[in-house]
């Protein structure tokens, strides 16, 4: 017999058009009691936003501040009891007992109960860790085996709008790159090979042919579709809205409609917890706008003399050791306005073409962002320490990084993402894992690409390291 | 608290289970909104398309009609070749701009007047193993095999092959590369015998199988034709490999308007060894139907694949019976079950039954779901069927089951389909359908997702796979596998010539990833020998050759 799935649910929207007789309770409960322990009580039209001229960011960011540090509870839809955290949406094999469970989650039911060190959307202690395993069909596991899942210690937002909008300048500048190159092999009936490179950061080399096709067996760092995905330790995830509706599911069992609804499940309430729609395109982009406006990380501007003066040694030595060819210190930024939905997300992540026409946060509004140093040309410099690449990070001699047994999402296993570094002074415990409590332990443990420099830094002098670490705490988010 | 006329109290939204009344409709008009899946908007173009065709005739040319979808010039773009019946076939080579309107150059077959007119139907394959698709055009009269020259110019190859293209009034075809031979064996299946005694009520002719010779110099030769007798007015044939044995048989549906004592067939066809038709004692179960058109698809991924037949009335969905196992052909009809019957026009108000024609399962809306396209028309003025009879696209739902919404996706032309093909024209993402009605102008489909035709916008996301062997005999691979997978599901396709009506295709195999942003794909090479894993992002086209480490991509111009 063909395998008959789960009976339909239907829009709660269309429930109402069809005249369908529901429970007294959909109805009910419009304007929740002061008492309520409802999380969710505002819901933004972006439409009208997006179309009203108004500026987005005053609009959404109260919303998705409160959003970040709501405590998310069944009222409100938290829980997946027949869904798995799996980015696609995925069938549990079978209910948990469990509503929460660290491993398979769900694992939180606040944004915040992670991230939050040192402010809200910060990182997170050891504590906070999480567990990645796109391959969670059930919540059967009670091991921390990392044959099941690799652990990972909570990322630090502060600054990602910036991080966004420089991935996408790369993606779209290695893409007319490759539509160069295609286009000269076209035109030439010859094979051509570009070198890629972005903001002056390589990444590989493409062999294009005459009949359109393209070798990507020369690419480094990035994946074959060139869509630079910035976001994660590994580097694997495009755009914070992506990263969101990931993250509300997998962490809260909170699905979003844009991935878990209807159109792409069947159903609007694919976790089975008896909630429709649990959260709307507007929430997630009051989300997103949270994230993407939250301040970058500066420096330590009260620094006693002595701390100053060996960080400023640090910072040159940094530089002298090779640690800036990768955690670059700053990349230029050409435009400062951030479009919600993005250029680069695909289904399941709201597009550009899912709505009228894409909000527009202007993050050169902000203050913080104002104050950033702009270069000749007057393109900000984002002060990243980093260059959104990523790297094989660990080797034979030195698999303190390589300590996962999981590739994730086609990268493998020894290889991360360059860890922007500001912000650093804010976020011990460090590496990916959380499991290194000091810089200097973080900085040696550094194998494959970064050998060289590891090992410049180990021969230096203890007051030379030292140097560096004072710079490296320098580096903090602001409280 | 700032409170924007955008920013609003959220009201508590509770699941509620599906009505029944999208549960089931029987009466075959299941449009207006049931398909929960999105249904995506087409809009019709043949003509600022410059495709001005038409498939006619008499009698002869009632059934018939097909299109073979192929890239005839090597731009790895898909051209069309068009039956006429009584007119000229013509040769269209695709001129869309990527992403735009859909357009298209007739270009000259090199065919003789004689040659193209009587064409029913046309099957693309590389019959000679040189990577440049070949075309079989099946006819009134003799069926010619054309050997692909480039740039969309063919020889015609019979003498060369000592290929014999018969006397008969030709209506289906398939071809399969059997195991351990280098070129592909043909079956020809056919119609009424229209000079027997009694034509045409219970004079269908045999069909043919023709097996291939290697000649002195490592050439092929069709020298020898294996009857496949008794025939019973074959409409479409599938070489298939219904038991995942690895020896494929092959499956005919024929027109029960003009056997007697027929029925639908299955042939084993033994490596090395004559034909044989399954029978009762096999476990084959008879069943009688105006078998027109048939589709294949694995839903359950099961390895078994599934076979919708198109037939005057309702349309059969065809599962190996769960207590049968792989030696017992013993099948039985789903098509209730999942909604697919499609017994009576979804549109209008005539209630008499559909004649379906080409079907096909495709993924139009790319939510990862089969859906199925069937091609409808009345035979000619047949008045115990419907004359408006509209053609079907039946959604794919993920409760397994189909909902009609062809009239919603604006494809409900009063015309009478015939052959047809699902394929992505202009390279978009989202396949495109071209319709050959008979008597009426050729309907080509561009599909617009969620868009106008000003401004498509893509629905779910989507992968193109072509897979070829290098340096080996069947470079396009008939007879493999692709599967794709997404999180826990996975998709497979057969890459196979045949089936439909009248209609065949080679190229880019599309599915539909929804929301999966990346895909492992996997395929079983012919021999039955596995791939590794494939990993490829959504959105593209890839090309996987067999034994290379990293699957190539092509980017349309």
């Amino acid at each position: 017999m063909i395998q008959i799935f789960r009976p339909a649910v239907i829009p709660f929207a269309l429930a109402i058009a069809l005249s369908i007789p529901l429970p007294a309770a959909v109805l009910a409960d419009p304007d929740p009691e002061p008492w309520s322990e409802r999380a969710i009580r505002e819901d933004v039209d972006i439409t009208a936003l997006a179309a009203s001229g108004e500026d987005p960011i005053a609009v959404l960011q109260p919303l998705g501040k409160r959003l970040f540090a709501a405590k998310f509870t069944t009222l409100d839809g938290a829980g997946r009891p027949d869904a798995t955290g799996a980015i696609v949406p995925t069938k549990a094999r079978r209910r948990s007992h469990l509503p929460f469970q660290r491993l398979a989650g769900m694992d939180a039911n606040a944004c915040a109960s992670c991230h939050n060190e040192p402010v809200d959307g910060g990182a997170g202690a050891f504590t906070a860790n999480v567990f990645v395993s796109e391959g969670f069909e059930s919540a059967d596991f009670d091991t921390i085996d990392p044959q099941f899942s690799n652990e990972r210690n909570t990322n630090a937002i502060q600054g990602a709008g910036l991080i966004e909008l420089l991935a996408r300048e790369m993606t779209a500048d290695l893409r007319r790159q490759r539509q160069d190159v295609l286009a000269k092999a076209r035109g030439s009936g010859d094979a051509a090979k570009v070198l890629l490179e972005t903001k002056g950061i390589s990444f590989g080399s493409l062999t294009a042919y005459a009949d359109g096709t393209l070798d990507v067996s020369g690419l480094d760092g990035i994946d074959d579709d060139l869509t630079l995905r910035p976001f994660s330790q590994k580097g694997v995830f495009a755009s914070l809205r992506q990263f969101t509706v990931n993250a509300m599911n997998d962490h809260h069992g909170m699905q979003a409609s844009e991935r878990f609804g209807a159109a792409w499940t069947g159903t609007d309430d694919f976790d089975g917890d008896g909630h429709a729609d649990e959260l709307t395109p507007g929430q997630v982009s009051a989300l997103v706008a949270w994230q993407a406006t939250l301040p970058a990380p500066t420096r330590r501007a009260d620094l006693p003399e002595t701390w100053r003066q060996a960080a400023q040694r640090g910072e040159t030595l940094f530089g002298e050791v090779g640690c800036s060819s990768c955690h670059i210190p700053e990349l230029p930024l050409d435009s400062l306005v951030f479009q919600d939905p993005g250029p680069f997300d695909t289904a399941g992540t709201l597009r550009q073409s899912d709505v009228a026409g894409p909000l527009a946060l202007d993050l050169g509004t902000l203050d913080w962002v104002k104050a950033l140093p702009r270069d000749d040309q007057g393109r900000v410099l984002v002060p990243l320490f980093g260059d959104l690449k990523r790297h094989k990070i660990a080797d034979a001699a030195n698999d303190t990084f390589g300590n996962e047994l999981l590739a994730q999402r086609f990268v493998a296993r020894d290889v991360f993402m360059t860890a922007e570094l500001w912000g650093i002074g804010s976020t011990a415990p460090y590496g990916h894992r959380g499991d290194l409590t000091t810089l200097n332990e973080v900085i040696l443990a550094h194998g494959g690409e970064a050998t060289e420099s590891r090992k410049a830094y180990s021969g230096l002098e203890e007051p030379d390291r030292k140097s560096i670490i004072a710079f490296l705490r320098s580096l903090e988010i602001a409280e | 608290m700032r409170q924007a006329g955008f920013l609003v109290r959220t009201l508590l939204t509770v699941a509620m289970p599906a009505c029944a009344a999208f549960a089931d409709d029987s009466s075959g008009d299941t449009s207006g909104g049931g398909s929960v899946a999105p249904v995506p908007v087409f809009v019709e173009e043949a003509q600022s398309a410059g495709i001005n065709h038409v498939y006619d005739g008499a009698w002869e040319f009632f059934v018939g009609g097909g299109t073979a979808i192929f890239d005839c010039d090597g731009d790895r773009r898909p051209d069309l070749f068009l039956a006429g019946g009584k007119n000229p076939a013509q040769l269209f080579r695709n001129a869309s701009p990527t992403a735009g309107p859909l357009k298209f150059e007739p270009v000259d077959t090199g065919l003789s007047d004689r040659q193209s007119a009587s064409i029913l139907g046309a099957y693309p394959l590389d019959f000679n193993n040189d990577d440049v698709l070949d075309l079989v055009l099946l006819r009134l009269g003799e069926n010619l095999l054309l050997e692909g020259k480039g740039s969309c110019r063919f020889d015609v190859a019979n003498r060369a092959l000592a290929f014999d293209g018969g006397r008969e009034w030709t209506t289906a075809f398939s071809a399969v590369f059997e195991p351990d031979l280098d070129f592909p064996t043909l079956a020809f299946g056919n119609y009424v015998d229209r000079s027997a005694p009694g034509s045409p009520w219970g004079t269908c002719h045999d069909n043919f199988l023709f097996r291939p010779e290697k000649t002195g110099d490592g050439d092929v030769s069709y020298r020898e034709a294996t009857r496949l007798s008794p025939g019973y007015c074959s409409l479409s044939m599938l070489f298939t490999d219904w038991n995942r044995s690895g020896e494929p048989a092959l499956r005919i549906s024929n027109d029960r308007q003009y056997y007697r004592g027929g029925e639908e067939q299955l042939w084993a066809v033994p490596p090395g060894r004559p034909p044989r038709p399954y029978r009762k004692s096999d476990g084959w179960q008879h069943l009688k139907i105006w078998g027109m058109g048939i589709a294949s698809i694995d839903l359950d991924v099961d390895g078994f694949p599934e076979y919708a037949l198109t037939s005057m009335g309702d349309t059969k969905l065809q599962k190996l019976d769960a207590g049968s196992d792989e030696t017992v052909p013993v099948y039985q009809d789903v098509a209730f079950d999942l909604g697919i019957t499609a017994h009576r026009p979804y549109a209008g108000e005539d209630l008499k039954p559909s004649t379906g024609w080409h079907s096909e399962f495709q993924d139009v809306n790319n939510d990862g779901l089969w859906d199925l396209f069937i091609a409808k028309g009345n035979v000619e003025a047949m008045p115990d069927f419907a004359a408006y009879d509209p053609d079907n696209l039946l959604m794919g739902q993920w409760d397994g089951r189909f909902t009609e919404a062809g009239g919603e996706a604006g494809i409900g032309l009063n015309r009478r389909g015939r052959g047809a093909g699902l394929a992505d024209f202009n390279a978009d993402g989202l396949l495109d359908i071209v319709v050959v009605n008979r008597g009426a102008p050729v309907s080509l489909f561009r599909n617009l997702g969620q868009g106008t035709a000003d401004n498509p916008k893509p629905l779910g996301n989507w992968l193109a796979v072509d897979i070829r062997q290098p340096g080996k005999p069947n470079r396009r691979a008939v007879g493999a596998k692709i599967s794709v997978r997404t999180g826990t599901r996975s998709m497979v396709k057969d890459v196979q010539v045949g089936a439909g009506h009248a209609s065949g295709q080679s190229g880019f195999v599309h599915f539909g990833l929804g929301v999966a942003e990346r895909a492992n794909v996997r395929i079983k090479w012919p021999d039955g020998d596995w791939s590794h894993t494939y990993r490829v992002f959504a959105n593209g086209h890839v090309i996987i050759d067999r034994g290379a480490e990293k699957a190539r991509l092509w980017y349309p111009e």
